[in-house]
């Protein structure tokens, strides 16, 4: 995001909520996105310090209880995929509207969507077929935390996807108007670097 | 289809049904309307005791998973509490954001206003 993508605007467009900054910087929005990543970050942090430290203090086999399903490893691959190239494609939106291009960011953020979409169906069935709970000893309490917090900042990703599809449809957005655009943007690909991050720390760490 | 399975089927749907809602409201109405500027200087938000009120509410549900016999998913009369108490929180100090957002707005804001 580079600032002057928001700071001047044209005669008769109005700003975008959040969009001016007194004088030059970066647009307010953006700094509340970036410290809300940050407290994000921490909060994640406490979470995969809590699962390594239940892993390094349970004795025996880690991984999950005795008579449930060994974890998908392919479904979470698949999806791991998915939300990756969601990250592609909501890049491409953002390059669509610095360009001036809503129609691609229509159809770019609308993509984003139904992947970020699919992969919480697919979080969903894959919880549905594990055979274990949150109760079901501590792998399946910080498990269940981990993929679920997750999980719920995908939701919120997608609930940001949704309101910049219907404000790209009210045309809201342009080259120099979009920092709601990048806000989702940003926090998007923050969603997916944790996920990756997770994803590495359950299934491929062992 | 087992009841875990139904269960999170349920949740799909829920979200699904709440990303319509989303869509719907936000795209009623045409293109933005030209928003007043924000006032010079350091604007700070008026004191409130809201804060305590919803962390109140808080270590309330949060008292209440603690605080649980062994069959209880919560100890219902301090979770109960708790929820009811985080809930208002919540959408009092909303509105009175919203109250303070609008005041802010469109009151004048010369160099002796207060921010």
């Amino acid at each position: 995001m580079t600032a002057d993508t928001v700071r001047a605007h044209p005669a008769g467009e109005p700003p975008e909520a959040g969009a001016v900054a007194h004088g030059a910087g970066t647009p307010i929005a953006l700094v509340g996105m970036l410290l809300f990543i940050a407290s994000e970050v921490m909060f994640f942090g406490g979470l995969f310090a809590a699962y390594f430290n239940a892993r390094a203090s349970t004795s025996g086999v880690w991984g999950p209880p005795e008579g449930a399903h060994e974890l998908d490893l392919p479904l979470a691959a698949v999806l791991t995929a998915v939300l990756i190239a969601s990250s592609f494609t909501m890049q491409f939106g953002v390059w669509a509207i610095r360009r001036g291009d809503t129609g691609k960011l229509r159809m770019w953020t609308a993509i984003t969507l139904v992947l970020g979409v699919l992969f919480l169906i697919g979080q969903l069935y894959d919880y549905s077929q594990l055979g274990f709970g949150i109760r079901d000893g501590v792998f399946g309490t910080v498990f269940y935390t981990l993929t679920g917090f997750h999980g719920a900042r995908v939701f919120g990703g997608a609930v940001g996807l949704t309101i910049v599809l219907a404000r790209t449809l009210r045309g809201q957005f342009s080259a120099r108007n979009h920092v709601a655009v990048e806000a989702v943007s940003m926090y998007w690909h923050f969603v997916d670097v944790v996920w990756i991050g997770v994803f590495s720390t359950i299934y491929l760490l062992k | 289809m087992s009841d875990t399975a139904v269960g999170f089927a349920l949740v799909g749907i829920a979200m699904l049904v709440v990303l319509g809602v989303v869509f719907v409201v936000f795209s009623r109405g045409g293109p933005a309307e030209p928003r007043p500027t924000p006032p010079h200087g350091v604007h700070l938000p008026n004191p409130s005791f809201l804060p305590v009120v919803l962390s109140l509410g808080g270590a309330l549900m949060g008292a209440g998973l603690a605080f649980r016999s062994e069959n209880q998913l919560a100890n219902p009369f301090l979770a109960i509490p708790g929820l009811v108490v985080f809930v208002l929180g919540a959408i009092w100090w909303v509105r009175a954001a919203n109250h303070e957002w609008h005041d802010t707005e469109h009151r004048s804001h010369g160099d002796d206003a207060p921010h």
